[in-house]
């Protein structure tokens, strides 16, 4: 069974090429999109962190998403 | 209306939906290569080669939505000057040149076996071809063209102009006499597809479907984000 599902009737290679092309360019492109999230979402951080108090607390007060960036930042670590 | 998809509203939710889709992506992924490798049957005419459908449907419709959704936020763009749809459309170009690429290459592995030919330079073929290039284009404008309101100017004449492309892709199989076959599965119409092949084939859609939202909304993110650093400037 197995050998027929690796040899697909003479057109294993063809089958396996394609479903092994879709999944590698997939992953390639989902560590890509993840490492450039990461990246930007470590690189807002670090700015937030240079600010004084008082506008550290105005970001956070007017801005969801620096909330947001914090949170998810704070649960990861 | 428009205040609900306001960056900071969609932020909120986008954690949480990509969440969902990470928690069910592998299950789902499992079912479908599941039922196209293992449990579908294997065509009379093209035998075990007719598997390569299953990622190559997919990755093609999936193509051909995504400029569909481009050139029609690329209007609204053009009319209501909406800053979001230029987000969207520069966060769902890659995955639609991703996935256009994709069918061209599958569709080529398909087609040494069954018609005994890497590539011809078939309507539907060539059309697909000028899709991948007009999507080129539309991310070479994002890239280059540093001002943003310029970038997104050009990139929806590009967009729109490229959706003449979009019916003549669907038609080309009636059209002209090609080496693609015509449309197994329609809409309006009863598809020539039996249920054996048309399941595994929407469990493999379902799976491309996840794949993109997820690849969409991280893209999504980053752009959000792009945009806070850069208010976070003011206080230099």
């Amino acid at each position: 069974m197995i050998e027929n599902l690796i040899h697909m009737n003479g057109y294993g290679l063809f089958v396996w090429l394609s479903f092994g092309l879709v999944l590698v360019s997939c992953s390639l492109v989902y560590l890509k999109a993840k490492k450039t999230l990461n990246k930007y979402e470590k690189e807002y951080l670090a700015e937030l962190k240079t600010l004084s108090v008082n506008e550290k607390n105005e970001v956070l007060t007017n801005s969801k998403v620096a909330q947001q960036v914090l949170v998810t930042n704070s649960k990861a670590n | 209306m428009f205040k609900f998809f306001a960056q900071s509203n969609v932020y909120f939710f986008i954690e949480k939906i990509i969440k969902f889709i990470n928690s069910i992506f592998f299950l789902i992924l499992i079912i479908g290569l599941t039922f196209s490798l293992i449990l579908s049957p294997p065509d009379f005419l093209q035998g075990d080669s007719v598997r390569i459908m299953y990622v190559h449907v997919p990755s093609a419709w999936i193509g051909l939505a995504c400029f569909s959704f481009i050139a029609i936020l690329s209007i609204f763009n053009f009319i209501f000057k909406i800053k979001n749809f230029y987000l969207i459309n520069k966060s769902l170009a890659p995955i639609g040149l991703l996935f256009t690429c994709l069918a061209i290459v599958t569709g080529s592995l398909w087609g040494k076996p069954t018609w005994g030919t890497w590539w011809a330079w078939d309507a539907r073929l060539t059309s697909m071809v000028v899709l991948m290039f007009f999507y080129f284009f539309f991310l070479l404008t994002i890239k280059f063209i540093t001002n943003q309101q310029l970038a997104n100017k050009v990139s929806s004449i590009i967009a729109i102009a490229g959706s003449i492309n979009l019916p003549i892709i669907k038609y080309s199989v009636e059209w002209w006499s090609t080496l693609h076959q015509p449309a197994s599965i329609k809409i309006s119409g009863s598809s020539t597809i039996h249920s054996s092949m048309l399941l595994p084939l929407l469990a493999m859609l379902l799976v491309f479907l996840l794949y993109c939202a997820l690849i969409f909304l991280m893209k999504y993110k980053t752009e959000i984000i792009r945009i806070k650093k850069k208010t976070l400037k003011k206080y230099d």
